[in-house]
């Protein structure tokens, strides 16, 4: 389309220019030469059309003569080149055509395929991106990689964090050198965490760190070998405050446990309503950064008031019993989660009908440390009583002790979680004054139960490691879309057609570092990597996307490709300046002839 | 004869050549000796450099004396040539004899052998060897030492190492100043407790001990108006001029707290000055003996030796030990409180005191079951104390252990044997008594007889612990057996008879705690029998009193007291319970509202970002401005206290925030590192997770789901 506009515009252009400048030899009072001279204009315009179109012809070929052609790429080994000498040899890097003069550098991949004189094309090196390969217009080829010998061959890490939460990077490294590689993450100028791989070795890393700041950071992952930096990459984070959820407890008498845990998520300024059994009937309520509602009846629509909700089991199994279907359906269609703290209480409802629990045998009373699952380091110890859970299937542990006790699980209940907890004394943590250790604990169990946010739209960028060389795709979800700004640049949506509430987005960014994304109210900072920066990476992703690319376009052999084929050659636009410049000298030389002859005529008057 | 006086001209370089090298093999060997053992002291005594070339030279003379190369001559020069060249036909020896002495046969032959002795070489190789095997020694006793000082932990300052680094640390540092100050000559006068003196220094930072007083003298290029020094943003000081051409200004003031400070020409104020304080630490007091509880048993020596080690950083003024003595039992118990000083001098004010005292218990009126409770209190030169926890020394009361209230009033339950360790002990003593009045021989019996005694009593416990005895001690004559009624009862027989092995070690049916006490007093017993075996009843004392000690616990132990009970709570109603009127009892509500707290470093992890988004060589915006200047207030406040750490990344943010400058990336490293440093990990807090947004697909999956189960 827009090359066809480009045509029409470059013809209009030159044919308008053809007759002025025909118009102004007409008027012209020296007539010396003018058949000449006309020829001469109408070569000169036609030439420079010819600049701005590119020509082609088509001819009858043969299957062999030189329908092949070699496109080097960066990180080739020069010594494959001798195999390929009598072919046609092109390269895009313009480093690469300083070294070997007699290779073409090409500005477009798409003249290549233009060219249609070349059926099968050698790709040396390390490939083409995505981007770079859909400019070749399904033109077969067949990829020559170099082996990968050194680097980061996969990392990833969470890219968004909540305040207090780990940010952990993890990947593997391929080391066939015979150094130590030290792997190091860098923040804020300060070294935080490093890992080592051995020397010829292929191996997992993972590096750690708590972020202390707020707001958007770049860390650094260095790759040093020796005392040299080999490689480097950008980790961008974002580290969001977190909003305060709202929580309901109830518990059957007053007790430490319950106490402890409201002061403490009081005073983050969490949302807390307190109900405690007194007597028969006779409740204490306590609200803490929320109105004051009745709780003497806990129905669907008090239930839908809060996040969460904590209780033990007497307390829950104590509620009415149309109240227990109202929470079964909060829990279950509504996504409410509720944390169950265990006692004796047995029976079979179904709020423990997933967790059994058992005890242990004989009597111990030592205190055991904590571990939090998905966590190496383990908390202080804490007695826990006799009771622990018994594994069992569809129940996914969430904190054992070191002894291998489960001491609290969850299951799903429809959209809800239920978390089961025989620990009932962690106060004892906040009362030895150990307050990171019982935050860690109740924030590993609140998380998991909390009622799931529902966000109006998300943000993802779907291209791999975004740079300024190739254009990123973003993806939105939403009911609806709008056109979204980046900077300055104004993006259209692309509906995917399956999934109807996914849209995407194309741009190619124009600078490198956190990028504003905006359609409507849905926001969004994303990060453009520079182009020197994961190196490994790029040249995995590249090779992986080359290899992919030959296989899904495969040569055809020898057999089944016609003997005789037509084909649009590329006439070369060097004739066409030729052409221009000899017109253009011929119609100089002239009219300073002309000139002269008139001088010299007056010169003789 | 001129041929046989070259040859023996040649032997004498030979001799030379070997002297030379025996001399070359002592240096060497001299030389490492000294460095292996230089390096040896100054890493590991810190002993000054000096001694290490008084070590090379007397280890150089020993080695000299003990080799003494100038004692070989030409004979054994010859030997050796006669020895390593067979052309000389072992007659090499003939050069020394006299021309005249030479027989006909032996002229012949010397005139032969002459040619090959002259073409011997004067580097003999052999005599080379030892001098490779000492150049050989030489390098491994230079790396060894070399190693030693590199690897041996050394505190800054305490040797010359040390020194050297700091001065070279303190070198390093180059100051920006002002280009209208030519010089700065800074006093810091350290405060009299130091002990130490007066010195200056031509750089702005300070570094001064608490309470300096310090004058600075600037003077500058051209005359100016006004100089003064703005100390922690907040506080002038002004100096005067003191020449005419103002030029010349100066100013004194004391320091107490840390900060930095700029100086201010006519409006201009320079880069930002550390002050680092260094603050007096009080004494620190380590007492080596005695344990923290002493017990002095019933013969032991009733004193104390207090060993203790004070130290402080500039010096002591003294030290005193502080005891109570506590006496008398129950509601009758009296304090009385003595001083006792250390017993040295502290004239010297010196950093390190080594005190040691020995304090006779008896010379406090202390008598056995008092209680002496001390502490140790040491002042240094800036009048700060420090003391230690109270240490506690008590005397057995052996008096109350001989006591039979509590035996005799309550209910015996003991077989009567379990009394007679008090027994021995009376007797012991009595024995000690009238050693003096008794022969010897009448003393060594008595005293073995109660070593028999002991013996007895030792078997007779024993049998608690099913130890076998080697003889029926304490059976009864009439026992079961002899006992007409039971004639032809078996069981009585068996039980005499038999072994009941199955049950032997619980014979006593003792509880494990109280098995090893018993235990613990039969060693007790074992060790007085010794020593009044060994006729020492002095010594079987301590021992006997340590066993009546446990033997008394024991008895203790086993009684258990139990309340008389009476009282007989009326029967439960059943239908009563649980249904009183609870109507007028109202639920109590509360509500409040707890706002959290605000995070005083919320400005600077704030700030991180902005850094971060700072690209080198331009200059900041007015937003980005706004940002970081409550940053630099939370940091110019932490580097008034630390100005050590915050200081260089203060002076840096200031020149991030200056409009006009462009803005270096160094100084953004060295703010973001500061704010690292100042930050402290963020405490975590529950949050819900995130459903991914799908249109309600999944739910309706779920409904489906549901669906079909049903």
């Amino acid at each position: 389309m827009m090359q066809n506009n480009w045509n029409i515009l470059v013809l209009g252009i030159c044919l308008a220019v053809g007759i002025a400048v025909l118009l102004q030899e007409f008027r012209r009072d020296k007539k010396r030469l003018l058949g000449w001279r006309i020829l001469a204009v109408i070569v000169a315009v036609v030439a420079l059309a010819c600049i701005a179109i590119p020509v082609s012809y088509q001819t009858e070929i043969s299957g062999s003569g030189q329908s092949e052609a070699v496109l080097i790429t960066d990180g080739f080994n020069p010594d494959s080149l001798s195999i390929y000498k009598n072919i046609k040899q092109f390269t895009t890097d313009d480093k690469i055509k300083a070294r070997y003069p007699n290779v073409v550098l090409l500005d477009e991949l798409n003249s290549i395929s233009v060219d249609s004189g070349i059926i099968q094309l050698h790709i040396l090196g390390d490939g083409l991106s995505e981007y770079e390969l859909s400019q070749l217009n399904k033109l077969s080829i067949s990829f020559h990689p170099e082996q990968f010998k050194q680097g980061v061959t996969a990392v990833n890490w969470n890219a968004r964090i909540k305040t207090g939460d780990q940010l952990q990077v993890q990947g593997t490294y391929k080391n066939s050198s015979p150094n130590k590689i030290k792997l190091l993450l860098e923040g804020l100028g300060t070294s935080l965490d490093s890992a080592f791989i051995k020397p010829g070795a292929t191996a997992a890393f993972e590096l750690k760190n708590t972020p202390k700041i707020s707001g958007k950071a770049v860390y650094r992952l260095l790759t040093i070998s020796g005392t040299d930096t080999v490689d480097h990459g950008s980790i961008p984070f974002r580290v969001d405050n977190t909003t305060p959820l709202k929580v309901l407890m109830l518990t059957s008498s007053p007790d430490f446990e319950s106490r402890f845990l409201k002061n403490w998520l009081s005073e983050k300024g969490y949302a807390v309503a307190l109900r405690s059994t007194i007597s028969k009937d006779k409740f204490r309520t306590e609200f803490i950064n929320m109105p004051a509602i009745s709780l003497e009846n806990i129905s669907g629509a008090v239930l839908d008031k809060f996040d969460l909700l904590i209780g033990d089991l007497s307390a829950l199994k104590a509620i009415s019993p149309q109240n227990s279907s109202a929470l079964k359906t909060a829990v279950t269609q509504n996504g409410l989660g509720v944390i169950i703290r265990a006692d004796s209480t047995a029976g079979n409802s179904w709020l423990q009908s997933s967790f059994k629990t058992q005890s242990s045998q004989g009597r111990d009373t030592l205190a055991y440390p904590i571990l939090l699952q998905g966590n190496q380091q383990p908390l202080a110890a804490l007695t826990t009583g006799q009771f622990f859970i018994k594994f069992k299937d569809g129940i996914q542990p969430l904190v054992t002790n070191t002894r291998g006790h489960l001491l609290a699980a969850t299951s799903l209940a429809g959209n809800g979680k239920l978390v089961y907890s025989v620990i009932n004394n962690s106060f004892s943590w906040a009362l030895s004054g150990n307050k990171v250790d019982y935050a860690k604990l109740w924030s590993a169990l609140i998380q998991q139960a909390a009622r799931k946010a529902l966000p109006a739209e998300s943000w993802d960028v779907t291209t791999d490691l975004p740079s300024v060389s190739s254009p990123v795709d973003l993806q939105l979800k939403s009911t609806n879309a709008t056109i979204a700004t980046v900077g300055e640049a104004d993006l259209s949506p692309n509906q995917n057609p399956l999934l109807p509430f996914e849209y995407h987005y194309q741009y190619r960014p124009k600078t490198t570092g956190w990028q504003l994304i905006k359609a409507g109210n849905a926001t969004n900072w994303w990060y453009v990597y520079g182009d020197d920066e994961w190196q490994s990476l790029r040249k995995l992703k590249k090779q992986a996307d080359t290899r992919r690319y030959s296989i899904s376009h495969p040569h055809a052999t020898g057999v089944t490709k016609p003997l005789q084929k037509k084909a649009t050659i590329l006439v070369s636009k060097i004739y066409a300046y030729i052409l221009l410049l000899l017109a253009c000298t011929f119609l100089w030389a002239e009219a300073k002839a002309a000139g002269a002859a008139t001088t010299s005529r007056k010169g003789q008057l | 004869m001129d041929k046989q006086g070259a040859a023996y001209q040649h032997i004498g370089r030979i001799r030379r050549f070997y002297i030379g090298c025996r001399f070359a093999v002592c240096l060497l060997l001299a030389l490492s000796a000294a460095s292996l053992l230089g390096a040896a002291l100054v890493t590991l005594f810190s002993v000054s450099l000096l001694w290490v070339p008084i070590l090379f030279l007397s280890a150089f003379i020993g080695q000299l004396l003990y080799q003494k190369p100038w004692i070989i001559n030409y004979e054994a020069i010859l030997n050796f040539l006669n020895l390593h060249y067979p052309d000389l036909q072992e007659s090499g020896n003939l050069l020394l004899k006299k021309h005249d002495e030479l027989n006909l046969l032996e002229r012949l032959q010397l005139s032969k052998v002459e040619e090959s002795l002259t073409n011997t070489p004067v580097r003999q190789k052999q005599f080379l060897k030892p001098l490779k095997q000492a150049g050989l020694v030489l390098a491994t006793s230079l790396v060894v030492g070399a190693l030693l000082i590199t690897l041996v932990h050394r505190k800054p300052g305490t040797g010359l190492l040390g020194a050297v680094q700091q001065a070279s640390k303190e070198s390093k540092t180059t100051e920006k100043i002002l280009p209208q100050i030519t010089g700065v000559k800074l006093t810091i006068t350290p405060p009299a407790y130091t002990g130490k003196a007066k010195r200056t220094q031509d750089k702005f930072a300070i570094e001064a001990e608490e309470g300096a007083a310090i004058s600075w003298e600037i003077s500058t290029n051209t005359t100016v108006k006004q100089v003064s020094l703005l100390l922690n943003n907040k506080q002038n000081i002004r100096l005067k001029a003191i020449d005419a051409d103002k030029q010349t200004w100066k100013v004194q003031a004391t320091v107490n707290q840390p900060g930095f400070y700029q100086v201010n020409i006519d409006g201009k104020l320079s880069d930002l000055y550390a002050i680092q304080v260094m603050h007096d630490l009080p004494p620190v007091i380590y007492i080596k003996t005695p344990q923290p509880y002493t017990y002095i048993d019933a013969g032991e020596a009733q004193q104390v030796n207090i060993r203790a080690a004070i130290n402080d950083d500039y010096g002591l003024t003294g030290a005193l030990i502080f005891a109570t003595v506590a006496k008398g039992s129950g509601e009758a118990v009296k304090f009385k409180d003595y001083k006792l000083d250390a017993g040295i001098s502290f004239d010297g004010h010196k950093p390190n005191y080594d005190l040691q005292k020995l304090v006779k218990l008896p010379a406090l009126n202390m008598e056995p079951g008092d209680e002496l409770y001390f502490y140790i209190q040491a002042t240094d030169t800036h009048q700060q104390q420090s003391r230690t926890d109270v240490y506690t020394v008590s005397i057995q009361d052996t008096a109350k252990l001989l006591i039979m209230d509590g035996i005799v009033t309550g209910t015996d339950q003991k077989p009567e044997f379990f009394r007679s360790e008090r027994q021995i002990i009376l007797d012991s003593e009595r024995l000690l008594k009238e050693k003096d009045s008794i022969s010897v021989v009448q003393f060594k019996n008595r005293s073995n007889d109660l070593a028999t005694d002991q013996k007895l009593l030792r078997l007779r416990y024993g049998k608690f612990l099913g130890e076998e005895s080697e003889s029926d001690i304490g059976g009864d004559d009439n026992n079961a057996v002899s006992d007409i009624n039971n004639f032809g009862n078996a069981d009585v027989i068996k039980d005499q008879y038999t072994d009941k092995h199955d049950n032997a070690e619980d014979a006593g049916f003792f509880e494990p705690g109280q098995k090893a006490q018993l235990k613990a007093t039969l060693t007790e017993m074992w060790k007085a029998e010794l020593q009044l075996r060994l006729y020492k009843p002095q010594d079987a004392l301590a021992f006997e009193y340590k066993a009546l000690r446990l033997l008394k616990d024991l008895q203790q132990k086993s009684r258990v007291y139990v309340a008389k009970t009476s009282y007989n709570p009326p029967p439960l109603k059943l239908e009563k319970r649980l249904s009183g009127d609870l109507s007028p009892i109202k639920s109590t509500s509360l509500k409040q509202d707890i706002k959290p707290e605000a995070d005083q470093l919320e400005s600077l992890r704030k700030a991180a970002e902005i850094l971060s988004q700072l690209k080198a060589g331009t200059s900041i915006s007015a937003q980005q401005q706004q940002i970081l200047n409550p940053a630099n207030r939370q940091l110019s406040i932490r580097a008034a206290a630390e100005p050590g750490s915050y200081l260089a990344a203060m002076n840096a943010l200031n020149s991030i925030l200056s409009p006009n400058k462009k803005i270096k990336q160094s100084d953004v490293i060295l703010v973001q590192r500061a704010i690292q440093k100042a930050l402290h990990a963020a405490a975590k807090t529950p949050a819900a997770g995130q459903n991914s947004l799908d249109m309600g697909l999944s739910q309706q999956y779920f409904k489906n789901l549901n669906r079909s189960g049903q």
